[in-house]
């Protein structure tokens, strides 16, 4: 057991590590002296010799690389130049709002898809089943942008429920910062659905199917135990896992939600970044980002151990 | 009433093709009843069929069937999923899924019990370990706590027969429950209902392929051939007096130890016929040494003092 | 049965992209950028000049979205076949080399695939440029580890099955056993995965340009139309209309004739999904 989790220890550094190579490097061959841009056009050629060398611009690559990297570890990403902030300051204002919506958004979509996809496969083919199998192949195909779009007009303008755009933070007035991230959260709950519900109906389906299924029919237990303590039981191993990872990406996907409702999180502060060309910025967004999808994945996993038990078996080598 | 089971004309269907027709069988209070056949003869589903765990898509329909006293055929589903769960233990032939997986030993065995005879999960923890003890552990409050793949094939079906008895069953139904252990568990196990049976006096209807086995154990024995029963009787007449030609071979064909040097094996050629099986003539006529131009019309049914067989001779 | 008539809605949502594409270059209503400020903001009309009505520059709509479907399919269809490539060739050299190939190649991918995917399509613009071209790059390169894990992985398992073993022991030449079994074996898999990615791929292309980072004004995108859209629509709601349902057929299209290619190729017969 514990070699699993050394394991998966392991093997996240090193995905970490080459996210941080693929990071650094990508964004290094990017046309253009980063002096100059940070500039501007009207600097003197001393004034970009001088700051080229203070940023340690003309070192070899894998210098500035591992230089890089040493200030990363201790949390120091450098200062963008579009807002003259230290990188790690402006992620950790944006988090609470990126964190609110993802964890809300993430809330609704499972509420719905375990709901749904548990009764769409327990009576399959019935109306609740084509529900949900539209919804998984709607949910997926249509743009969040789109979808956003609607709400707003709808809920924010036709309604007034809703405030159309901007961020309240909790401490300020609860319900007004509920009420700020509903319609953002609901936008990006939609994108998630159509993958949850599938994974949810379909490993329904197939914990349906199992020979424990037909002892626990046999035994004549109620319908409840039946399909909550054992199909639903012996379902849960693939979606918890699927969760953990879409929710780890939704962090990094809220840019085109953040856009439309004008809430200043990370996916905002990344969308700046790439418009004004600030690679500083970026580098520690990209970083900061993937790390943490890095590391729920990782929490999930070990946590999905203990949900499922056999895993330990197969790493004891019994079974 | 002396029958635990009574089973009449049972047909069952996948959409319009016949797996089953044409069954009866009567299994008497406290005997071992054997049902043998090939893989794909029809054992299984009509042992499903009684307790109602077809798989889906397949349809059964019957004259009569009873088990422990009541009408399965009139009674309504709830009533039919209480009576079953009740009085009949299942033991399935795969020790591995049978147990959930993820649900440890002590939080699937009884809940079978706690539901029926509602009782507390202490109460049914504490039966549990009588009944563990009883199958052959020597610490149940260990096993209790595991989980199914912790334990070895056949003390996974020590468990699944542990739970099977926890409402003190009138039927248990075993469906080849040794199959999948090594020759020295599967004589433990079947020594097991050997002694569940004399000393509880549980009706048993055991299904397997191996005619050896089901000599040693059973009190009745049924012949399966192609969805039917084609001769079934007391062990003693079965195998002094067998009438079926089918029959017949089988018994040529388990190893004996009077086997002679050099003697071939004998073999039926031909396959089990897996279409055309509504027919009414005997399904056995395309491999029968002494088949008939008669035997592919109709089959006569001969039934003598219990015993019973389907054949033109 | 059923699910094939997904598949068959899959087909015809697709075909009725194609069609507007193959339009696009034999008869537009209009030209696409052609500005009209006379005829600003014209609402959808069948009987008008304008049937899906103008937008803030005058222009018909009809034709930017039949002009568009041009950049969509160009950058969804070109990134994915470019991706595929790589992606095949990155999985086939690691799994038929040594090691040191397999394992720098393969944790690569490893990275690649931990980036959430528009971060990544964002962080590829940034280097390669907005744009066409750019779009095109960052999304195939999205789309490579995708396949070269899946070509590694059904190279590793065809490697073990009883017939290669069969065929390498009466002396099948390498080459003559990839093109005679790995091709057949891999490639309803990678029908499969191709259809489905060039889903993804029109969403993020189509992401990109609403964000103003992938095909750049005045030319025309669905994406970019919402964009454009944005500022107007609360007052001229019609004009996220067209492009929004452009987009969900197009990605809809795709993705069911690759889940109906799924189980027509892969499970045949299961009826499950």
């Amino acid at each position: 057991m514990l070699t699993y989790v050394l394991s998966r220890i392991k093997s996240s550094i090193v995905v970490l590590f080459v996210v941080s190579v693929i990071t650094f490097f990508v964004l290094m061959i990017i046309p253009g002296n980063p002096a100059q841009l940070i500039l501007g056009t009207d600097a003197t050629a001393e004034m970009v010799a001088d700051l080229t060398e203070s940023m340690g611009l003309n070192k070899p690559l894998y210098q500035q690389y591992l230089g890089w990297l040493l200030d990363l570890l201790k949390l120091d990403m450098g200062t963008s130049y579009v807002y003259g902030e230290e990188v790690t300051r402006l992620i950790i204002r944006s988090i609470p709002v990126t964190i609110s919506i993802s964890i809300f958004a993430m809330a609704i979509a499972v509420f719905i898809a375990f709901i749904f996809g548990t009764i769409a496969a327990i009576k399959k083919n019935s109306i609740i089943d084509y529900f949900s199998r539209s919804i998984m192949q709607l949910g997926v195909a249509i743009p969040s942008f789109w979808i956003g779009m609607v709400f707003i007009v709808y809920f924010g303008m036709k309604l007034r429920i809703f405030p159309v755009s901007g961020y309240v933070p909790i401490n300020e007035n609860f319900l007004n910062s509920l009420k700020s991230i509903i319609l953002p959260s609901v936008v990006l709950a939609i994108g998630e659905l159509g993958t949850l519900l599938r994974i949810v109906r379909s490993s329904m389906l197939d914990s349906l199917k199992q020979d424990y299924m037909d002892m626990a029919k046999v035994k004549g237990l109620s319908a409840g135990k039946i399909y909550i303590k054992y199909a639903l039981r012996g379902a849960l191993t693939a979606p918890l896992t699927i969760i953990g990872m879409q929710f780890a990406k939704l962090a990094g996907g809220t840019v085109v939600v953040e856009t439309i409702f004008a809430l200043p999180g990370l996916g905002r502060l990344v969308l700046t970044a790439v418009e004004h060309r600030d690679i500083i910025l970026l580098q520690g967004l990209v970083m900061f980002i993937t790390a943490s999808v890095i590391f729920i994945t990782l929490i999930v996993d070990i946590l999905i151990m203990f949900i499922n038990p056999r895993i330990k078996s197969f790493q004891q080598g019994e079974l | 009433m002396n029958e635990t089971v009574l089973v009449k004309n049972l047909h069952i269907k996948a959409g319009k093709n016949t797996l089953v027709s044409k069954t009866s069988l009567t299994i008497k209070k406290g005997e071992i009843f054997g049902l043998v056949g090939e893989s794909g003869s029809g054992k299984t589903i009509t042992a499903k069929a009684i307790i109602d765990l077809l798989p889906e898509g397949l349809t059964y329909t019957a004259d009569e069937i009873i088990t422990a006293g009541k009408n399965i055929l009139t009674a309504s589903r709830e009533e039919k999923k209480e009576h079953i769960g009740k009085n009949i233990g299942y033991i399935p032939q795969n020790t591995v899924f049978y147990l959930h997986p993820m649900i440890k030993i002590k939080n699937q065995i009884g809940d079978g019990y706690m539901y029926h005879m509602k009782k507390t999960k202490k109460e049914a923890l504490k039966r549990a370990e009588s009944l563990l003890i009883k199958v052959g552990f020597k610490s149940p409050k260990t096993v209790l706590n595991y989980y199914p793949w912790q334990l070895s094939g056949g003390m996974r079906q020590r468990c699944n027969i542990a739970m099977a008895l926890m409402n003190d069953p009138k039927l248990i139904i075993a469906d080849e429950p040794s199959t999948a252990l090594d020759t020295t568990v599967q004589k433990q196990v079947m020594e097991l209902f050997k002694t569940i049976n004399k000393s509880l006096g549980i009706s048993m209807l055991l299904i397997s392929h191996d005619l050896g086995l089901i000599k040693h154990y059973c009190h009745s024995i049924g012949v399966m051939y192609a969805g039917q029963i084609i001769e079934s009787g007391s062990r003693e007449e079965l195998f002094n007096n067998p009438k079926h030609p089918y029959t017949q071979l089988l018994m040529k064909i388990v190893p004996s130890l009077s086997i002679k040097k050099n003697e071939p094996l004998t073999e039926i050629p031909g396959y089990v016929p897996e279409k055309g099986r509504d027919s009414r003539g005997c399904l056995f006529v395309k491999r029968c040494p002494k088949a008939m131009e008669v035997c592919s019309q109709t089959v006569e049914e001969h039934e003598e003092k219990g015993h019973y067989y389907r054949c033109n001779l | 049965m059923r699910k094939n008539v997904s598949f068959i809605i899959g087909i015809i949502l697709v075909f009725i992209i194609i069609i507007t594409w193959v339009l696009s270059f034999l008869y537009m209503p209009h030209s696409p950028n052609e500005m009209n400020i006379s005829e600003r903001f014209l609402k959808p009309d069948f009987q008008s000049e304008h049937i899906l009505g103008t937008d803030n520059f005058g222009r018909d709509i009809l034709s930017r979205l039949m002009y568009g479907s041009r950049n969509v399919l160009l950058v969804g269809i070109g990134s994915v076949t470019l991706g595929t490539v790589i992606g095949i060739l990155l999985g086939a050299i690691a799994a038929m080399f040594d090691r040191f190939a397999n394992t720098i190649i393969m944790r690569i991918m490893d990275g690649l695939m931990a980036f959430p995917g528009i971060l990544l399509a964002m962080m590829l613009v940034t280097v390669v440029g907005r744009g066409i071209q750019g779009s095109i790059i960052a999304i195939s390169i999205f789309m490579v580890p995708v396949f070269s894990r899946l070509v590694y992985s059904m190279i590793l398992d065809t490697e073990n099955l009883l017939y290669i073993k069969a065929a390498r022991s009466y002396g099948s030449s390498g080459k003559e056993i990839f093109i005679r079994h790995y091709i057949p074996a891999m490639l309803p898999r990678l029908i499969t995965q191709f259809s489905s990615s060039i889903g993804s791929a029109v969403m993020i292309e189509t992401s990109l340009s609403f964000l103003g980072l992938g095909v750049q004004p005045p030319h025309a995108s669905w994406g970019l139309m919402l964009s454009e859209a944005r500022q107007f629509f609360l007052t001229y709601p019609y004009l996220a209309v067209a492009p929004g349902i452009a987009i969900i057929i197009t990605v809809l299209g795709f993705n069911l004739i690759g889940d109906g290619l799924n189980d027509i190729l892969i499970n045949r017969r299961n009826d499950d999904e």
